[in-house]
């Protein structure tokens, strides 16, 4: 099928034919590499207790059960993880790109006055990093920690990003916008009627690029939260993977003969898959426009 | 422009009452204040205070687990549990007390207790524990006093201690129905038993079954993976990385004058194909794999490694066996009788208090009555959650037990030591796997070989800095050089190099230190 001949009619060359079966080759074991694991994990999940701890589950499910995403799902805390993650993803991506157009808006109007000084300020605070205790002492300064501002305030404006929105911005025509000042808009009008919807790709792009930060947000969720009450989903993962001896005394203590350790494992990774693998379909083609966006002309 | 600047305004506000929205009911005080209690006897008769705690990573929500309403029904205060995480726990912490953290009540390791200690950190306790945790000093034998005391004599932390001191940790299953097949019906004693055990096993069976899997690398209590089970260490006398001979001299595991032995007893082992081929590379979850598949018939383990294997073996998807078909190998005699096992006596967790603490009395007084009524709280009511056996010991009823008192341990800050340690094997049982071998390992040395267990000597050793610094990183090279031994790829004349290396790596320095701390600990000269 992927032999079909050139365009142009010429057939293919021998050494052509030999290189793509080469590249379909390399492609499809690349493939297998990434879908094995994830196989494997997903079987394990839906197997036995006694085929995963015998070692007998490979890439399809033994003795099927579904007591292990049971008890992942009733005995702990991952729907409350999940539930976390999930304000905090909207939530954040939401204030981002509030704050993100608001500043990248006049910062990309070359008659804004001081426009060098901020976004000189921008530039310097994007290099150079305070340090995480002076950081933490600000967040614990305002009082916001073991709270959902903790986990989205350090993210409330990403500088890279602000900058690729404002580059978007001073690449789209001026008449348009003076046009409408003439027909007596505001520029808080421009900016919501005009030059958002005229945006969409670079806002979609960034969105996303805000989602994905605040979804796999590790450190903030270890550095700034304490209660299990405000456990993510990433440090409930973790948390799980590393506390297997208490899973142990858990599994004892419960009614669930039939869950291993490594199933429990294996099914949050799973369950904490489910949002990310639905979605990626509906955002891949901006997760592209998001590899190559930076290279915007400026 | 004027209305971008009210929009950003706007979006500041958002941010403002989403901070105040947030969980925390208690984030106003970033106070660094050392003045937070007056020394001094103080009234606690009015409105018990919410209590903020401070304890270690666990996979449940202890706020929302039955036993956080148990603790609050019996001590009468409503405590709000945090947890720090389980990875960077010591920088999480460090920094949270670095900039003012408000927590009344904090459970630590013993390293992260000497290092708030040293910080000056730390609100001395020995004034409130006479004034309001009488139950809590007695209960606690001096050498953990004096472990959680600092430099001027006060007592800084309250020590929750390992509460059974002659448990065989780790130890060795068999498989009776296939070592009963070949014709042994009693499980081997000594270290010659043993290995006579492992060749009619393998003359019988040839190359069908993996005679010996092991070792098991699991987080331990003893907090270290041995490479060669410690079932078979005990027959050489080596009990410990670091021990101390009866000269008072400290010395390590390499430098015993039994270590070559034991390593030409596992090379015997290695070149007549009595372990597992994958020895090296092995770890917790191939072996109980290699178990609980039936692979392999005899293998190392522990408490927590019996609780999954043994229900798969025993259970009609797995093996079938009856609970009769296994075998529990504990510590093995050596050729001359030798026979040592190193008490599990140390210090697991340290509670201590913050200066900037508003409720130091509180505290103590919380923990005293939780200490008042250990039993009810970490074992249950008689007749509801367990029944005294004939020979007096404490058997749970399950799965009541399991259900409402199952997470108990976590809630712990300090024991009657003496009390508790009665009053701990009942948890074990909770599970019929861990409580078999349990009972076939540690109860019986009790009964039968008491002397076996030799103290550790360090149990109450601070963290001390070449220690900290060097120790894991010896034990690695250790561990990997005795695998190369097993293996065959080093040779025992190779030793001598290994502790040269060993000496400059960081050895003599932690030697050095480890015996000052030794001589001032034990006042010896």
């Amino acid at each position: 099928m992927f032999m079909k001949k050139k365009k142009t009619g010429t057939p293919l060359e021998a050494s052509e034919k030999v290189m793509i079966v080469i590249s379909y080759i390399i492609m499809s074991i690349l493939a297998l590499c990434a879908i094995l694991p994830i196989l494997h994990v997903l079987s394990k999940s839906f197997s036995s207790a006694s085929a995963v701890t015998s070692g007998s589950v490979l890439f399809w499910p033994v003795d099927i059960q579904f007591e292990t995403m049971k008890y992942v799902l009733k005995e702990t805390t991952f729907l409350h993880s999940l539930k976390n993650t999930i304000i905090v993803t909207v939530l954040g991506t939401i204030i981002s790109m509030v704050v993100t157009i608001t500043t990248a808006y006049p910062l990309s109007k070359p008659s804004f006055k001081g426009r060098k000084v901020f976004i000189m300020l921008y530039i310097i605070s994007m290099v150079f990093f305070g340090g995480i205790i002076p950081a933490y002492m600000v967040v614990r300064t305002l009082g916001i920690i073991d709270t959902f501002a903790a986990l989205i305030l350090p993210f409330f404006i990403v500088h890279f990003n602000m900058f690729i929105v404002k580059n978007y911005f001073e690449g789209l025509p001026e008449s348009i916008e003076e046009s409408a000042k003439i027909d007596g808009a505001s520029d808080t009008r421009i900016l919501i009627s005009i030059v958002c919807p005229m945006s969409t790709p670079v806002l979609a792009t960034v969105a996303m690029l805000y989602a994905v930060n605040y979804w796999n947000n590790y450190f903030h969720a270890v550095m700034y939260t304490n209660s299990t009450e405000m456990q993510t989903l990433q440090l409930f993962t973790y948390n799980t993977i590393s506390n297997t001896q208490t899973i142990v005394e858990r599994l004892v203590a419960g009614n669930y003969s039939n869950v291993s350790i490594d199933g429990i494992v294996s099914a949050v990774v799973v369950l904490s898959l489910i949002p990310i693998v639905a979605l990626y379909p509906l955002v891949q083609r901006y997760m592209v426009q998001g590899i190559t966006i930076g290279s915007v002309k400026g | 422009m004027k209305k971008i600047f009210v929009l950003f305004l706007a979006v500041l506000m958002i941010v403002s009452s989403l901070a105040a929205c947030g969980q925390s009911s208690n984030s106003t005080s970033s106070n660094t204040s050392t003045a937070g209690t007056a020394t001094g006897a103080k009234a606690l008769d009015g409105e018990k205070p919410e209590l903020k705690y401070l304890g270690y990573n666990v996979s449940f929500d202890p706020n929302t687990d039955g036993m956080a309403k148990i603790y609050e029904e019996k001590t009468g205060y409503k405590v709000k549990y945090n947890v720090l995480p389980a990875e960077n726990a010591d920088e999480k912490l460090l920094m949270e007390v670095a900039s003012g953290a408000d927590y009344d009540v904090i459970q630590v390791s013993v390293s992260q207790f000497q290092t708030l200690l040293s910080q000056g950190a730390l609100k001395p306790l020995s004034d409130l524990l006479n004034q309001h945790g009488q139950d809590v000093l007695k209960g606690v034998n001096e050498d953990s006093w004096k472990a959680c005391s600092g430099p001027d004599g006060k007592i800084y932390g309250i020590p929750y201690k390992y509460p059974y001191p002659t448990e065989v940790t780790t130890f060795m299953v068999a498989r009776m129905d296939l070592m009963k097949a070949a014709g042994i019906n009693e499980l081997p004693k000594t270290i010659d038993e043993f290995y006579n055990t492992l060749v009619t096993l393998k003359k019988f069976y040839g190359d069908k079954y993996i005679i010996f899997t092991g070792p098991f690398r699991a987080a331990s209590e003893a907090s270290v993976n041995w490479d060669i089970p410690q079932s078979i260490t005990s027959a050489f006398g080596i009990y410990n990385d670091w021990m101390v001979d009866e000269n008072g001299k400290v010395y390590y595991m390499t430098e015993h004058k039994n270590f070559s032995k034991m390593i030409e007893f596992m090379q015997k082992l290695s070149n007549e194909g009595l372990i597992d081929r994958d020895w090296a590379v092995n770890n917790t979850t191939t072996v109980n794999e290699k178990l609980s598949a039936g692979k392999a018939i005899i293998a190392a383990s522990n408490r927590v490694g019996v609780a999954v294997t043994t229900p798969i073996m025993t259970g009609k998807d797995g093996l079938g066996l009856k609970n009769e078909d296994l075998g529990y190998i504990g510590a093995l005699a050596g050729s001359d009788g030798t026979c040592k096992y190193m008490k599990t006596e140390a210090i697991n967790q340290v509670t201590c208090i913050l200066k900037s603490s508003k409720n130091a009395e509180h505290v103590i007084k919380w923990i005293n009555i939780k200490q008042q009524n250990q039993l009810y709280l970490n074992i249950g009511v008689e007749g509801t959650h367990f029944t005294y056996d004939t020979d007096g010991s404490i058997k749970p009823i399950n799965p009541i037990f399991a259900e409402e008192r199952g997470n108990s341990y976590w809630y712990l800050n300090s024991t009657n030591e003496e009390e508790f340690a009665k009053q701990w094997p009942s948890r074990v049982r909770k599970s019929d796997a861990m409580w078999a071998a349990f009972d076939a390992v540690t109860n019986k040395a009790n009964k039968e070989t008491p002397n076996i267990f030799v103290d550790n000597t360090f149990a109450f050793m601070p963290s001390l800095e070449n220690y900290s610094k060097y120790n894991q990183s010896l034990f690695k090279a250790t561990s990997d050089f005795t695998l190369q031994l097993i293996g065959g790829t080093k040779k025992i004349g190779d030793l001598k190099t290994f502790q040269s290396d060993w000496t400059n790596s960081g050895g003599e320095k932690i030697r050095t230190e480890m015996q000052n701390w030794y001589n001032e600990f034990y006042g010896k000269k």
